[in-house]
């Protein structure tokens, strides 16, 4: 009944997608204190300029005239998709490389004019560049207005197998992330890190110290609105349609609940408040297609669970499950404590081991390797 | 000696108020030089000016021969000027090690490019924390280093604020009010401290302070601000015994 490895490949592209966007928002908002209500904004770009490019370079290949939205151009994908691996591969590497550039851009321009301000005009700037560009998405004809696009070619659609299809995608997205993972984690441990600490703990005092504010918060800005878009580009591939409608602000705040519950300011805790939500979000799916007869839909079960989590994190642990960190450079070992939670762990490991020892010289009845004796000479 | 600070004919209105007044003053190189007033005589929004946080609506200032009004404070900063706020601005939830290596200015480790590029910036990373390992034994907080900087005391906040600009290379440190809210003990430490860091380090002091008994002990010169004019000047005898600043102080007519 219950599919281990289907339920994997369900879950952990979704949970790719939205850990990239999680760690991008954790940038701008963990790390540099930017408030960014638009996420979904840069996100739905990155979407539409993969749908859009890879449906038109196809199209524009295989010799159709049709308007990228028509049926027949929908059939005409269909046929076409699957006959070109080399073409797919590389009109996919192209919609991310785009996506990732426009959306960056975007992002670059929105924040122009809101830096110099607070915190709050940059969010509700966004905000509501976000909202408008869904709207003004609906009624723009040229990419299918309110019903999108469809027939987005799969960069695997040349495997016939779709099980190996979806792992190859699957396996796609994961590395990007890791890619992107290891991309912030270098970022965020490194002087410039600790520069957009300092931005978010007292701009002034930061501008007193020489640094150029609103210039880096726009370049961080570009990196991560870019990335988002990457994270889109990687979902329109992944679900073959965009409609504007995906992109309600209502992503933006479950990227935002992630970010809080994992922890802000730490990569990681980004990645686990990723992994729970999404996951909740997949739980609850497939709860709801398993018991039909329920009285309330389980997915209305899931923003309950959202919104409880977020109030318990809040109160008992407001900094998130993975509190943040003091960055690691190597100014740590000039002081000599660089390697202190590497002693820690090994300590932690070290006591675990031991205990398992006991656990089973208790288990299989050994007497001599349990009681008074050895810890009599711990003590020595 | 040459001025390393020239502030011209520098006036400045908020709305109906005029803060500055055509005040025009000189900070001598290598000088401890003092800044007093009453409450709202403009002194706060002179180090405001200076610093490229206002822009003046008249007059210049001038750093070392080169105009800096008009300047952002990012800028000013990295010709060398450093200041420091009435109420202390260390950056709370990161460590005292972590406040003092973010002064230095123009790390190349700063640059979105360069960071994630650990090799570019490794050795330059290890001399700053030298330096920052150095300076911190010399005051007797090395044990501080780790601490986070909303742990501090209030005394330690202003010696780590006063030391971070000698890490930021600057010339001038505009300190405002040092020993606000300090014990007079520990406010005359500070004041001992930033004699040494003036003779060691070749650095000069512009200093604003309420706590005048204090402050003249210390200062080679002072000028005395009220309503935004420019009252007196002088050493701090010949400023201590003019009637005006009396005056000014005690509240005459």
């Amino acid at each position: 009944m219950f599919d281990i490895l289907s339920f994997l490949i369900s879950w952990l592209p979704l949970f790719g997608i939205y850990a990239i966007l999680s760690l991008c928002l954790n940038m701008e908002v963990g790390y540099a204190g930017m408030a960014n209500f638009g996420l979904v904004a840069f996100y739905g770009i990155g979407a539409f300029v993969a749908g859009y490019t890879s449906i038109t370079i196809f199209l524009t290949i295989y010799g159709y005239n049709y308007p990228i939205y028509s049926p027949e151009a929908i059939i005409a994908m269909g046929r076409v998709a699957g006959k070109t691996p080399w073409l797919n591969i590389s009109v996919f590497i192209l919609s991310l490389i785009l996506a990732f550039l426009i959306a960056g851009l975007a992002g670059y321009l929105v924040s122009y004019p809101t830096l110099r301000v607070g915190p709050a005009f940059l969010g509700i700037t966004i905000l509501s560049f976000g909202e408008m560009l869904r709207v003004f998405m609906k009624h723009f004809a040229p990419t299918g207005g309110a019903y999108g696009m469809l027939g987005i070619p799969h960069p695997f659609a040349w495997i016939p197998d779709s099980a190996i299809k979806n792992t190859s995608f699957l396996i796609l997205t994961l590395a990007i992330l890791i890619g992107v993972l290891i991309y912030f984690e270098l970022l965020a441990n490194s002087p410039y890190g600790r520069v957009l600490k300092s931005i978010r703990e007292d701009e002034t005092a930061s501008l007193c110290i020489g640094k150029p504010v609103p210039q880096i918060k726009a370049r961080l800005l570009f990196v991560a609105s870019g990335i988002s878009g990457v994270a889109g580009a990687l979902y329109a591939f992944y679900l073959g349609a965009v409609t504007p409608d995906m992109f309600i602000t209502a992503v933006t705040f479950e990227v935002w609940s992630m970010v809080i519950l994992g922890g802000r300011g730490n990569n990681f805790g980004a990645l686990l408040g990723a992994s729970v939500f999404s996951l909740l979000n997949r739980v609850t799916s497939i709860l709801n297609f398993l018991f039909s007869d329920l009285p309330i839909d389980p997915n209305y079960f899931r923003w309950m669970i959202t919104g409880a989590l977020i109030v318990i994190i809040l109160m008992y642990k407001p900094k998130g499950i993975i509190a943040e960190k003091p960055i690691k450079t190597e100014a740590w070992k000039i002081f000599g404590a660089y390697g202190e939670t590497r002693r820690k762990l090994i300590a932690a490991i070290l006591r675990i081991i031991n205990y398992l020892k006991r656990a089973i010289y208790w288990l299989i009845g050994r007497e001599t390797g349990y009681g008074p004796d050895i810890k009599g000479s711990k003590r020595e | 000696m040459d001025p390393i600070l020239r502030v011209q004919n520098v006036s400045k209105k908020f709305g109906g108020v005029e803060a500055l007044k055509d005040v025009s003053l000189e900070v001598k190189r290598g000088s401890v030089t003092g800044l007093i007033g009453p409450n709202g005589s403009g002194k706060s929004t002179l180090f405001n000016v200076i610093t490229g946080f206002y822009k003046p609506d008249f007059g210049s200032v001038y750093f070392e021969g080169k105009r800096i009004d008009g300047l952002n404070p990012d800028e000013v900063y990295n010709m060398g000027i450093a200041r420091t706020f009435q109420t202390p601005r260390l950056f709370g939830p990161l460590t005292t090690l972590e406040n003092m290596m973010l002064s230095p200015k123009g790390q190349k480790g700063e640059s979105l490019l360069k960071a994630p590029l650990r090799k570019t910036w490794l050795n330059e990373e290890i001399q700053l924390a030298n330096e920052v390992k150095n300076l911190l034994k010399e005051f007797d907080m090395d044990g501080l280093y780790k601490m986070f900087a909303s742990d501090l005391s209030g005394g330690h906040v202003k010696m780590v604020e006063t030391s971070k600009g000698i890490l930021g290379r600057a010339k001038l440190i505009l300190l405002d009010e040092p020993t606000a809210g300090v014990h007079y003990a520990v406010g005359k430490n500070l004041f001992e401290y930033i004699n040494y860091l003036r003779k060691t380090y070749n650095l000069t002091f512009f200093i604003i302070e309420h706590r005048i008994d204090l402050l003249f002990d210390y200062v080679d010169y002072v000028y005395v601000l009220h309503m935004g004019r420019l009252l007196s000047e002088g050493t701090p005898e010949e400023v201590a015994s003019d009637p005006k600043v009396i005056e000014a102080y005690i509240g005459g007519a």
